[in-house]
């Protein structure tokens, strides 16, 4: 199976900021592919890229076997992208955007067109002025899947949609990727990309630090585990594959790799816990542990505790 | 200056049956407008001091010229004769006692730094108005404990403030370089920043009530840029006839002020009054209109766009339909007006003695035939900048973006938007110099000035194109100060048309400049170099920036 995206060691500076840095990304053809990051990550200034919008400064990027920069006009005719911020001409209506967007990329189909705008409860009578970041956002996601589009590229597409909204987007995309085209789905919530996605990777300042399917990524999950013990906790700090132990009187709180749970419990087991609580693991913990700063000071304040905590 | 302190504190009025049928007033409009006042000064220090110094500035250096070349009352005299032509008379009027020293720096400067000033007010007013409007910024603020008139009222003071300082500015400058006569006192200098701080409160007033008007800022912007236009063609028609429509012009009420002449101090009151009308205005349409909205509420339109809005000229021609029928209505009727202004003024020659014929007639009335369609010319070129930044204004607000994510190839997409500063501005030329040739020839039967004059015009065309190139080079090298940067550009290029000698630049480059090398026709023979150049230094432009834009990263703001 080819690829639709294929991103190597991408990098762009913007002066002083190193917005990418070797970037690598893979999106297989007719598979959705989630792409998160926390704000500022480099999620959009990536999609640039790949749109030719922006020119990278150094690693490849190849855009349904074309170079995003040099083919730009070829390609764009069969890629439909949503920007994360949807800026309309304020005085041009909703269905005259969409008219205008469709007609610059891939072909659209009325019946398609008229079904989204009715699905989505979007009026193309009123003018782009009137309407709320939400309904701005519907004008390109009406533009966008009711096109032909070989690769369907969306900036956080659900930033300004209502849950109900969010229902029907993920239906649409369910189609899409049913006919088996290709998505890039780029979001910040890691609900909405676990609902759809096929495969994820998640970038933080400007690398990827995860990559794979799914259920690959399940494997590099933690369970939380919390266990009742008389005495032994520090020898469970010690072991390996155990994370951000915490203990209060006799209750011990930690995280465990996927991977290593047979022999954390088979230690656990040794120091006779009267009780044992475990929580399954979850990707949305995984994407925590790589998110930004605020994450790194709250690992921070809590090893200060633990050790707090071991001191008395 | 502004209303604010003339409005009693109205006590917030109990809720009544009707009150849906009246426009009720917020409790504490005013609340919050210290920090209001804080956040406008804080957002455009750096603007606010720039137009500081261009208006005290200019004024500033062109009397310190002055004081330098004119040392004898008799060099006054000369100069005083040969300024009182139609030229100098059109481009802005004369001064009550033109052979002093403060009247002739008068004359080669106020009607400058006013409209510098008026301008600046206007655009400055939008900027705190209708653009953060626009963009939501007035509606975070608003969810504050602000009142409903603080934001605007806070801009309106802080731009007050403006025109206070620089009549103050103009006035110390006046003092400290002694352009009163030995022996007057100061009263002229004191007039003469009065009649300046005034006609700035006029365009703050006038900027006001466009804000509340139009729906966007560039709609508040050509309004007011538009009335202030409008203000300086009917001083114009006064200035050149019987002096009556100088008076129905807020800047003509700035002349009357007549500094070192008349010293009519009563005059500021007009202008102090008129703007505390608009102003009331303002408030009045403030307190009626929904945050975000204009005064008519927006109608549903058609929900398909047309085949042709897929070519970006096609959608280009339907997104600038407002400046474009806009300027081509202000451009057409003062040609008409400039024309007519001409014949009546050669109507009086003919009833005049065979010398004063002489003397004016001949090179007179070419020299103020080749200085309106020079005025036309360059007026052309703000409607060919302001449609040709309309490339960067779209990449900034990221509409670019959505297009050229589309199949739109980058060269095709800004060089379709170009054919409407380019066609438009020779369209503009054309047909401007037809009506002006035609109003001027309408009674002396003279059918052969329609043409000619239509050629002088369009010979600035390729000047009006190196412009447009300019624009487009700092749109595709310098995308984040291209609009400011273009602005700069052509106002700089007025006050050399302007100021010119003064500024001590070398004849060659003075020369060299867009408008100054193309012929002045009818005053001076017409002749392809110059053009043919200019043409070809404008090709280069426009091809070097779109080239650039090609290269380059699509940068939104
Ligand atoms: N045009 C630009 N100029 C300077 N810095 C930029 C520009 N665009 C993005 N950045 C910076 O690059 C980083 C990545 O931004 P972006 O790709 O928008 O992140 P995301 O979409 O993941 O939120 C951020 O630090 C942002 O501030
Ligand atoms: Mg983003």
């Amino acid at each position: 199976m080819g690829l639709a995206i294929e991103v190597d060691g991408l990098t762009k500076r913007f002066g002083v900021v190193q917005a990418l840095r070797g970037l690598d990304l893979a999106v297989p053809t007719g598979e959705v592919v989630g792409f998160l990051g926390p704000n500022g990550s480099g999620k959009s200034t990536t999609i640039r890229i790949l749109l030719g919008l922006l020119h990278a400064d150094g690693g490849r990027a190849t855009v349904l076997g074309g170079d995003p920069w040099v083919d730009a006009v070829r390609l764009h005719r069969s890629i439909a992208y949503v920007p994360s911020d949807v800026n309309l001409w304020p005085n041009l209506t909703g269905g005259e955007a969409i008219d205008i967007l469709a007609r610059l990329s891939a072909p659209l189909e009325p019946a398609r067109r008229a079904a989204m705008l009715e699905r989505f409860e979007l009026d193309p009578t009123k003018k782009a002025r009137t309407y709320s970041k939400g309904n701005r956002q519907k004008v390109a996601l009406v533009a966008a899947l009711a096109s032909r589009a070989d690769l369907l590229v969306l900036d956080e597409p659900t930033s300004g949609l209502d849950p109900l909204m969010e229902a029907v987007f993920t239906d649409a995309v369910r189609e899409v990727k049913a006919e088996g085209r290709s998505v890039l789905l780029s979001s910040h919530i890691f609900a909405e990309v676990e609902k759809l996605a096929d495969r994820v990777t998640i970038i933080r300042e400007g690398a990827a630090v995860e990559s794979g399917t799914i259920a690959e990524l399940r494997h590099l999950t933690r369970s939380q585990v919390t266990v009742a013990v008389d005495a032994g906790a520090d020898r469970l700090a010690a072991l390996a594959g155990v994370h951000d132990l915490h203990q209060q009187d006799d209750h011990v709180t930690f995280a465990v790799d996927e991977a290593e749970l047979p022999s954390v419990l088979a230690a656990v087991a040794a120091l006779q816990p009267r009780s044992l609580v475990a929580n399954p693991p979850s990707l949305e913990e995984l994407f925590l542990r790589h998110y930004g700063d605020d994450l790194a000071a709250a690992e921070r304040r809590a090893t200060a505790a633990d050790r707090e905590g071991a001191r008395s | 200056m502004t209303a604010v302190s003339t409005r009693p504190a109205a006590p917030a009025p109990a809720p009544t049956p009707d009150a849906a049928s009246q426009a009720r007033r917020p409790a504490d409009p005013f609340a919050g407008i210290g920090a209001a006042l804080r956040l406008v000064v804080r957002r455009n220090r750096v603007r606010l001091v720039t137009w500081l110094y261009v208006v005290v500035g200019l004024f500033a250096y062109v009397a310190v010229y002055y004081r330098s070349i004119f040392d004898t009352q008799q060099s006054l005299d000369d100069f005083a004769r040969v300024s009182d032509t139609p030229a100098i008379k059109a481009l802005t009027g004369l001064e009550a006692a033109p052979n002093t020293m403060g009247g002739a720096v008068w004359t080669k400067i106020w009607m400058t730094c006013a409209l510098c000033l008026m301008l600046g007010v206007a655009f400055l007013v939008t900027r705190s108005g209708r653009a953060d409007e626009e963009l939501g910024r007035t509606e975070l603020l608003r969810a504050h404990m602000l009142g409903i008139h603080a934001y605007s009222t806070a801009a309106w003071l802080v731009n007050a403030a403006l025109c206070l300082a620089c009549g103050v500015g103009v006035a110390v400058a006046s003092i400290l370089l002694e352009l009163d006569p030995d022996g007057a006192g100061v009263t002229g200098s004191l007039v003469l920043g009065a009649s300046i701080a005034g006609v700035g409160a006029v365009a703050l007033g006038v900027a006001a009530v466009a804000n509340q008007v139009a729906t966007t800022s560039r709609g508040a912007n050509m309004i007011g840029a538009a009335v202030i236009g409008a203000f300086y063609v009917l001083r114009m028609l006064g200035d050149l006839g019987d002096g009556r429509l100088t008076w129905v012009s807020p800047i003509g009420w700035g002349q009357e002020m007549q500094p070192w002449g008349a010293n009519r101090w009563w005059v500021l009151a007009l202008l102090l009054g008129l703007t505390v009308v608009l102003h009331l205005v303002a408030l009045r349409l403030e307190v009626r209109r929904d945050l975000g909205a204009g005064l008519v509420a927006d109608r549903p339109g058609p929900a398909r766009a047309p085949e042709r809005w897929t070519r970006p000229l096609g959608l280009s021609l339907r997104l600038q339909r407002g400046p474009i029928i806009g300027w081509s209505v202000a451009v057409l009727l003062s040609a008409v007006l400039f024309g007519s202004v001409v014949d009546a003024m050669t109507d009086l020659l003919d009833d005049a003695s065979s010398t004063m014929t002489d003397v004016i007639g001949g090179t007179g009335v070419d020299d103020l035939v080749a200085l309106l369609v020079e005025i036309i010319a360059l007026v052309v070129s703000v409607f060919a900048v302001q449609t040709a930044l309309a490339l960067r204004t779209d990449e900034a607000a990221g509409m670019a973006e959505l297009q050229l994510a589309g199949a739109v190839p980058r060269a095709r997409w800004a060089l379709d938007r170009l054919v409407i500063p380019a066609v438009g501005s020779a369209a503009l030329l054309v047909v401007s110099g037809a009506l002006l040739g035609w109003s001027y020839g309408a009674s002396t039967g003279s059918a052969g000035q329609v043409g000619s004059l239509a050629l002088a015009a369009l010979a600035y065309w390729p000047a009006v194109m190196v412009v447009v190139g300019v624009a487009v080079v700092l749109f595709g090298w310098a995308p984040r100060v291209a609009v400011a940067a273009t602005w700069a550009v052509v106002g700089a290029m007025w006050v050399v048309v302007v100021v010119g000698p003064a500024l001590r630049l070398p004849d060659w480059l003075l020369d060299a400049l867009p408008f100054a090398a193309t012929p002045a026709q009818p005053a001076e023979p017409f002749s392809w170099t110059p053009v043919v150049v200019l043409a070809a230094v404008a090709a280069v432009l426009v091809w070097l920036g779109v080239d650039r834009f090609r290269r380059r990263d699509v940068v939104t703001a």
